[in-house]
């Protein structure tokens, strides 16, 4: 599966993204066969967003499992003309990480008022935040994008966008009033667009 | 609150964005996806914002999930091979054996094409049975390898609802399904190809039918639920 996914990473982004729609099509059309191959193509892209934003391997799994339920119920929902196939797939597995994410937070109940809440750890060998948003820019204009930003907003749009960091979460873990990073967050994604959108990065 | 009011673009946009983001508090997230569903311009902001946060994304390392997750997918699917299923459903046994007793609905059809189609076609024909999930024939599709046109015969009472409509799709060996149009109304029904079968239709293994919107799919790629489907049978 590894070999797939690198194969896929090696292709054109734009065939790969042909590739990536036409197997959505077929799935559409009920072919298991196209289903297995879109699965060993993206899924280990969607299960390390999954893995990144959930931090447990266990909820990872279950939302790829309840991500792929529903991709082969609504590939026919998938219109090439809206979005490109791997965005699509991402936001599925996305919003449910979030979703659950935020479900268990509220399961939590926090003592009101503890200043000393512990800090959130991430595993030591994986990149940080901003060293994997800088990844991505194999493309020279997001790179140049993201390294635009100021250093407060970066921090933050990386660790909310890679672990699923809520605006709570992201004043306790970088010290900053909830105010501050907030309008962070917000000028900082509206810099970027502003950005990706004149590089023509964003389709 | 109507977000989509022009005045209120400013705000939908920082919502859409922390949205995307996913640092919007559970119960904005929750109401915020709501709306989407029914306010096109709502949707449209948060798929914008979508977009824009899938390129951050690109270069981060993909992970490879444990075998048990695609067994558990392909196990509450429900599909045929828990470990690499290349079959499509129409490829599976259980199918082609009750085709089998369908056959002489096949030779059925082929005499009715044969009695409405003067001059007989010299050249052998094409034959394709649709049939549903159930595997119960539902449409016999037919045509010379010389003609133009796809005979279609119903031969179960089957029509699209109001507003609805059958989108015919031809899938090739790789690659993205193509339509072959919408198919009209009526019992015997003539599907135009653009070339003649034998061409047209080669190295297409199945056809299908999707139920689409009238007046076919928005997308160009089969967007509602498949109905009947195929296999393409050459009679030499």
């Amino acid at each position: 599966m590894n070999e797939a996914a690198h194969g896929a990473a090696a292709t054109a982004p734009a065939e790969r993204s042909a590739r990536l729609a036409a197997l959505l099509a077929r799935v559409a059309l009920a072919d298991q066969g196209a289903f297995a191959e879109l699965y060993r193509l993206t899924a280990p892209h969607l299960y390390g967003v999954a893995l990144r934003i959930l931090r447990n391997a266990s909820a990872a799994e279950d939302i790829l499992q309840e991500a792929w339920i529903s991709i082969w119920h609504h590939a026919g929902g998938y219109d090439a003309a809206k979005s490109q196939p791997l965005t699509w797939l991402t936001s599925i597995v996305r919003n449910r990480s979030l979703d659950r994410l935020r479900r268990r937070e509220i399961d939590v109940v926090e003592p009101a008022g503890d200043d000393d809440a512990p800090d959130i750890d991430f595993p030591a060998d994986e990149p940080s935040p901003v060293d994997l948003l800088l990844a991505g820019a194999d493309a020279r204009s997001l790179r140049d994008c993201v390294d635009g930003l100021e250093p407060g907003p970066k921090q933050a749009i990386a660790l909310a966008f890679f672990h699923g960091l809520s605006h709570g979460e992201l004043a306790r873990h970088l010290d900053e009033p909830l105010g501050t990073v907030k309008s962070w967050v917000r000028r900082g994604l509206e810099k970027l667009k502003r950005c990706l959108d004149g590089a023509g990065v964003t389709r | 609150m109507n977000l989509s009011r022009a005045d209120r673009r400013e705000r939908l946009a920082s919502l859409a964005a922390e949205y995307a983001l996913g640092t919007s508090p559970p119960r904005v997230r929750r109401r915020l996806a709501r709306i989407a569903r029914r306010d096109p311009v709502v949707a449209e902001a948060l798929a914008q914002w979508e977009r824009l946060i899938a390129v951050l994304g690109e270069g981060a390392p993909g992970v490879t999930p444990p075998p048990r997750v695609w067994r558990r997918i392909t196990e509450k699917l429900g599909l045929v091979t828990a470990e690499a299923p290349r079959i499509a459903w129409w490829d599976r046994l259980g199918l082609w054996r009750g085709l089998a007793a369908a056959s002489f609905v096949v030779a059925m059809a082929l005499g009715v094409v044969q009695l409405t189609r003067q001059p007989v076609p010299a050249a052998a024909p094409l034959v394709v049975v649709l049939a549903g999930p159930d595997a119960r024939p539902a449409i016999i599709a037919t045509a010379a390898r010389s003609g133009r046109f796809l005979t279609m015969k119903a031969v179960v009472d089957t029509a699209p609802p109001q507003g609805k409509a059958f989108e015919l799709w031809a899938l090739p060996r790789a690659g993205a399904p193509r339509s072959l149009g919408v198919i009209p109304d009526g019992a015997i029904v003539e599907v135009p190809l653009q070339a003649p079968a034998g061409e047209s239709l080669a190295n297409i293994t199945p056809l299908s039918v999707s139920l689409e919107p009238a007046g076919g799919s928005p997308t160009g790629a089969p967007t509602g639920p498949v109905l009947y489907s195929g296999k393409i049978e050459r009679m030499y």
